[in-house]
């Protein structure tokens, strides 16, 4: 009973941590303004010390939250679609495809990168690269295999492509694979926010059927329900997660794999209650380790896929380790 | 005894630099696509000791061919992308030497400098019996007239050397401190708008020439590295008043346009009133016979940018 109720309350308390957090993030950096606080409490004051907190802390604050949950959300939906605790959306495909999609976009003179048609294209390369995967393999450890052969696929098409075209404007993507937030500006945000807020939502809506494919796709259609489908939907999801973040800050280590196995440790398996923790846990990886990027060396900056690796790791095995689950 | 005719009308530079319209302004923005060789012609008794010669060092290419000697060039680096060096086959991707065409080519003599590897293709090209010399990297404008002579001493034509070594120092004195008011200036490394960009600090190249100018470089005045990740707040802070910068670099942020609006970029005098300087991305750290002249367009750039 106890323990039920520090469940309920962790949750509350995560997100109040949260929202702390991001007003000290505002508050560091590498340039030093004095009294930080007065101008984020009172945001209508000028000058250079507001430019650098509104115009350059406070994006990249917020796009390190909203990628962090998008992560966190597309890593939670991936293991549950495919009921498999590895897959990571770098591991099957979707990532990769991503960049696929783009790079051709782009290529193609459809889309300028850092625009919506770059993300849309992004996005049909990471569904197409995950439906690839999912449909090549025939069990929950094939599809980790399977995953990571597309994977590597792709990345090598991207990087001979990008290696043939020598296009400037294309050198974006070969960067992508070393994510980061350094370049985020309140445009970024615009495309951001509402995809991801939105795409969450509907997660989240899914989400309780998502539970019923733990118990294997037989059972699922005696329910009446058809599995592929739920699965499809939730690919379609992952993808639009996935690529709008890789889009605008690159890829970044760890988090999507991290994230809801920490969530899942803290507050169990369900998967509404995953959903909403994934990405609140995912968004304060990403927001801490992207703060420690800018201001552990000032002035100059790290890069953040090394420290969501460094921090998330640690975590993640030390929490196996005390959930008590025994090798054999 | 030795009829050498100076070609370069080092008096007629700075009016050369207007009239021959190699920049192109647009709203603010300054492209320098190219820069006139400093070259000597020499109908001298000098002979240069070999006659199939591979110039791979950065800029050894043009300084031979500025010696008049383009004939004994069989083989360049991608970056001599000077026009009159068109016919010699590139033998090398980057800075990486492609060692089959160069064995192809059976040329007397390779020159490279430390950042031409892989150390293995060095080796095979060594043991087959050509002659792969190392000559030091340079990296700033004082330096390019030592270079100069380790090639021609390389290639046995040391008189045609100092000749041309002279002629860079006096076409360089001409636009020495030529700009006022000791603008700041920023180098800046850019490579794509989802990544981060690289600020120039000490030992660029770029330093070199904004010094040489007159101009304060701002990465060198902070950091100690030639390139580095440097946090976007603390470029604000740091305020430049013009951006030097590559064509390509700029070209993949999407032009002026997207640079301007980088984070960091956005909120300095340079951002705001688009002051860039782009630079041809072969030419800006050539450090050989082009660069002088280039000193002399990065100046009137930078005259027109902070008006």
């Amino acid at each position: 009973m106890m323990a039920l109720k520090s469940k309920r309350v962790l949750l509350p308390a995560i997100f109040l941590l949260l929202f702390s957090f991001s007003l000290f993030a505002l508050s560091v950096g590498s340039a030093e303004i004095e009294s930080p606080w007065r101008h984020i409490f009172s945001p209508s004051l000028t000058g250079p010390a507001h430019d650098v907190i509104w115009q350059i802390r406070f994006p990249r604050v917020l796009a390190a939250l909203l990628v962090g949950a998008a992560l966190g959300v597309a890593g939670a939906l991936s293991q549950s679609a495919t009921n498999n605790p590895l897959a990571d959306p770098s591991i099957i495909g979707t990532s990769a495809g991503a960049s696929l999609g783009a790079t051709i976009a782009v290529l193609l003179n459809i889309a300028e990168i850092g625009t919506l048609p770059t993300t849309i294209a992004a996005v049909i390369g990471a569904l197409l690269a995950t439906l690839l995967t999912f449909a090549s393999s025939r069990s929950a450890l094939q599809l980790v295999i399977v995953g990571i052969a597309t994977s590597a696929l792709l990345s090598a098409l991207v990087g001979l492509i990008l290696t043939v075209a020598n296009r400037p404007d294309a050198r974006s993507i070969s960067f992508w694979s070393l994510g980061s937030l350094a370049l985020v500006t309140s445009k970024s945000i615009y495309l951001l926010a509402p995809v991801i807020l939105i795409t969450s939502a509907i997660a989240w809506f899914i989400s309780q059927k998502l539970d019923l494919l733990a118990l294997g796709d037989r059972e699922v259609r005696f329910l009446g329900l058809n599995p592929q489908r739920m699965r499809l939907f939730a690919f379609i999801l992952i993808a639009i997660l996935i690529a709008t973040a890789v889009s605008t800050v690159g890829s970044i280590a760890f988090l999507a794999l991290a994230a809801p196995h920490i969530t899942r440790f803290l507050i169990g398996p369900r998967n509404r209650p995953l959903i909403i923790g994934s990405a609140v846990i995912g968004a304060a990886l990403l927001l801490f380790a992207d703060t420690a990027a800018r201001t552990v060396a000032p002035p100059f900056e790290l890069p953040i896929g090394l420290i969501t690796s460094l921090i998330g790791a640690p975590i993640l095995i030390l929490l196996l380790r005390r959930s008590g689950e025994v090798w054999r | 005894m030795l009829d050498v005719r100076i070609r370069v009308a080092a008096a007629l530079v700075g009016l050369l630099a207007t009239l021959t319209s190699c920049t192109s302004t647009s709203t603010n923005a300054i492209e320098i696509t190219s820069a006139m060789v400093t070259s000597v012609s020499s109908s001298s008794q000098e002979t240069p000791r070999y006659s199939k010669v591979i110039a791979l060092a950065n800029g050894s290419a043009e300084i031979i061919d500025s010696m008049g000697f383009k004939d004994i060039l069989v083989g360049r680096d991608i970056a001599s992308t000077d026009e009159s060096l068109k016919s010699v086959p590139i033998v090398s991707t980057g800075h990486q030497l492609v060692a089959e065409k160069i064995i192809a080519l059976q040329p007397e003599l390779v020159i490279i400098d430390e950042s031409v590897g892989p150390i293995d293709a060095i080796e095979t090209i060594r043991s087959t019996g050509i002659k792969v010399e190392l000559i030091n990297e340079v990296w700033s404008v004082g330096e390019i007239s030592t270079k100069v002579g380790a090639i021609a001493e390389l290639i046995g034509t040391p008189l045609a050397g100092q000749l041309l070594a002279d002629q860079v120092q006096l076409t360089i004195s001409e636009s020495a401190k030529a700009v006022s008011g000791s603008p700041r200036i920023a180098f800046l490394y850019l490579r794509g708008g989802n990544s981060i960009y690289l600020l120039g600090g000490k030992g660029s190249g770029a330093d070199s020439l904004i010094t040489a100018l007159g101009g304060v470089d701002v990465g060198a005045a902070i950091s100690d590295t030639p390139f580095s990740a440097f946090s976007s707040e603390s470029f604000a802070n740091e305020d430049p008043e013009i951006l030097l910068v590559m064509s390509k670099g700029l070209e993949s942020v999407g032009g002026v346009d997207g640079l301007i609006t980088l984070p960091g970029v956005a909120q300095t005098r340079a951002g705001k009133n688009r002051a860039v300087i782009a630079v041809d991305d072969s030419l800006l750290l050539s450090f050989g016979p082009r660069t002088p002249n280039l000193l002399a367009e990065l100046a009137d750039a930078i005259g027109r940018v902070k008006r």
